[in-house]
């Protein structure tokens, strides 16, 4: 009886330690297989952090392209015309040296009448007769002259173009935020207005702009990130639009929530699209046009700021993004939001 | 055509931005200028006012300044065409060349003793050589010049090499080179009017040869055909070298026969009136630019400046 005791005992003892043994090898393989997908999941963040810092760089790409136009054209006209004034200023410099030697050749005779014989006078008539046609003629020429009037004209465009030239510089700081980052007030209508100047160069040539903002009372969030959605969403209603077309952004304040739609007459979203825009990495571009990233970076800006973003579409005749915030949201997860 | 070669260059200025207009007259005060806001009213007044030259900007909004500057070029083709922009997207640059058929490419902000300079020349330019209303020759007259005329396809790639052969040895005399010192051989023994090529062979630069070969022989017409096109380059090869007309590959069959077809007919009219290749003469190479840091080597620079006149078809003085 002891001995078959002994035995089961020994027999369950085996059995457990060769469980045991199994266990501790399962679980070996179970650690390698979870550390491996740990790696990958590592890989995969590290993978999707590229492909967003990619997309950041491509609309900085988009951006600088879009400044680069808006800047180079006052710039021409600023860098000529402050050489031209030169070269202006020079020319008057001319006509008022001639004038000068006119006055001289005036004033001579004035020295030889003091002591001239009567003989010499009657020559000296016809020299002061000559000398004041002369200087009235070079005076002439300087009342007359259009180069002091050209070149205040070409000064004050410049002057203009210096204005225009710094306030792109502060639209542009005002937009990337640079100079301070993180939760700030902002009022959401001038986001709009730089985002559209960053936009410009692909809006202006076809896309009339319309403007309906209201005065908005300032909104607690990332001023940075708020643009980014600005942009994004205007940089896509560019896209949308086939040809000449027009981009409507209004907003307004109603049941303490700050409401901006931005309205395109563009090509609108198909129904089997429609569900899928906000999908990171879901893109109808062409391969290597667009990563995919941009609404899904919106939605997920505008939820991290406790808003919403809706969509109403109808193929063919345009889309309206509508972005809700809170006024008196607290962004606080908006800083984990990009 | 008024012959008055004393009087004061016409120049028409073409710019949505008024300021720039004024620069422009204020920068141009030696001659005569008229200028207009209005792209829609600029071939109109090219026309009436019978300009040398054509200044023009690119992005406008009723009208896009390729599409100004083809207009002019169909119904008043003396003037010569300068395009004048903020920034150059390669579509912009590509229908420059294509459609345009641009003297030279200017950015904003233009250098002023520059683009002076430019203006004096490009008028005196427009006021003296002949222009050639059309390239595309008369059938019977176009059959003689293919015949007769060498086509010299410079690529590496004999994917692509292949490719063209099937699309152009039907009907025109095609040689092949995979270089630049093959093709130089090729120029040395044939009649060349049209160098077809791409920017780059086995990693070393064909743009240098392109300009070098339009500076010394402007008469022949070069059509580019590249993978990756840049604006940048774009642009160099139009001011530097005056290239006819530029495509991106894939070549597709129909467009490369157009464009061969009409730069025989281009090469063929000059050869037969030497002085109209002053329109097209190409820019010498900026120094600032950065390819003609890869400068060619002096022995094929002596060796396209020798490239004998009788198989080019010139006439030397």
């Amino acid at each position: 009886m002891l001995l078959i005791v002994v035995l089961v005992l020994l027999a369950a003892c085996a059995w457990l330690g060769f469980e045991m043994l199994r266990l501790r090898r399962l679980n070996l393989a179970l650690r390698a297989g979870q550390s491996e997908s740990e790696e990958e999941l590592k890989r995969l963040q590290a993978s999707q952090s590229q492909v967003i810092h990619t997309t950041k760089l491509a609309s900085l790409g988009q951006m600088v392209a879009g400044v680069a136009h808006e800047i180079n054209t006052p710039l021409g006209f600023v860098k000529s015309n402050v050489e031209v004034v030169g070269d202006l200023l020079d020319d008057y410099r001319k006509l008022v040296k001639q004038y000068d030697a006119a006055v001289q050749i005036c004033l001579q005779p004035v020295d030889l009448i003091f002591n001239a014989d009567k003989a010499s006078l009657d020559k000296l008539v016809k020299h002061v007769e000559e000398a004041r046609r002369k200087l009235f003629e070079a005076r002439a020429a300087v009342e007359k002259s259009p180069l002091l009037k050209d070149a205040k004209e070409l000064l004050g465009d410049a002057s203009d173009g210096l204005a225009q030239l710094s306030s792109l510089v502060l639209n542009l700081k005002g937009f990337s935020r640079v100079d301070r980052d993180g939760m700030d007030s902002m009022d959401l209508n001038e986001g709009i207005e730089s985002a559209l100047m960053i936009a410009q160069h692909q809006l202006r040539d076809r896309v009339k702009v319309v403007k309906q903002l209201q005065p908005l009372p300032k909104v607690r969030c990332m001023p940075s990130q708020m643009n980014q959605v600005f942009l994004n969403l205007i940089t896509n209603a560019a896209q949308a639009i086939d040809g000449d077309g027009t981009l409507t952004i209004a907003s307004k304040v109603e049941g303490g929530q700050v409401q901006l739609d931005f309205t395109d007459t563009g090509v609108g979203i198909p129904d089997d699209v429609l569900p899928k825009i906000f999908d990171p990495f879901f893109t109808t571009k062409p391969v290597g046009e667009g990563t995919g990233l941009g609404l899904s970076i919106v939605h997920k800006i505008v939820k991290g700021h406790g808003g919403t973003i809706k969509v109403r579409t109808t193929p063919r005749k345009g889309t309206t993004f509508t972005v809700s915030l809170p006024v008196n949201g607290n962004g606080a997860a908006a800083a984990e939001a990009a | 055509m008024t012959d008055a070669p004393a009087t004061a260059l016409r120049i028409l200025m073409i710019d949505d931005e008024s300021r720039i207009l004024r620069a422009l007259k204020a920068l141009l005060r030696e001659y005569t200028t008229f200028s207009t806001t209005n792209p829609l009213e600029a071939a109109a007044l090219a026309k009436q006012h019978d300009v040398d030259v054509v200044i023009c900007d690119q992005r406008m909004p009723e009208k896009a300044g390729v599409d100004v500057l083809r207009e002019i070029k169909e119904t008043h083709p003396r003037a010569l065409r300068i395009l004048l922009t903020g920034y150059s997207d390669l579509k912009a640059v590509l229908g420059s060349v294509n459609e345009g058929e641009v003297f030279r490419f200017v950015n904003k902000p233009w250098n002023n003793t520059e683009l002076r300079d430019l203006v004096a020349s490009a008028g005196q330019i427009a006021r003296e050589a002949p222009v050639i209303a059309r390239d595309v020759l008369p059938a019977a007259e176009h059959d003689r010049a293919r015949t007769q005329v060498g086509v010299l396809v410079i690529e590496d790639d004999t994917a692509v090499q292949q490719r063209l052969r099937e699309i152009l040895q039907p009907y025109y005399k095609v040689n092949f080179a995979n270089n630049a010192e093959r093709a130089l051989q090729i120029m040395e023994q044939n009649e060349t009017g049209v160098v077809i090529s791409e920017t780059e062979a086995g990693r070393s630069d064909l743009t240098s040869l392109l300009k070098a070969l339009k500076l010394h022989h402007p008469h022949i017409a070069t059509v580019v055909v590249t993978e990756r096109a840049n604006a940048s380059t774009a642009i160099e090869l139009i001011n530097e070298g005056q290239v006819y007309r530029m495509l991106i590959k894939p070549v597709r069959m129909g467009t490369c026969r157009l464009s061969v077809d009409s730069a025989i007919g281009r090469y063929w009219q000059l050869k037969q009136n030497p002085q109209a290749a002053r329109r097209y003469v190409a820019a010498a190479p900026n120094a600032e630019s950065s390819t003609s840091a890869l400068r060619l080597p002096a022995a094929l620079l002596n060796r396209i400046r020798s490239l004998p006149g009788r198989l080019l078809g010139t006439m030397r003085a």
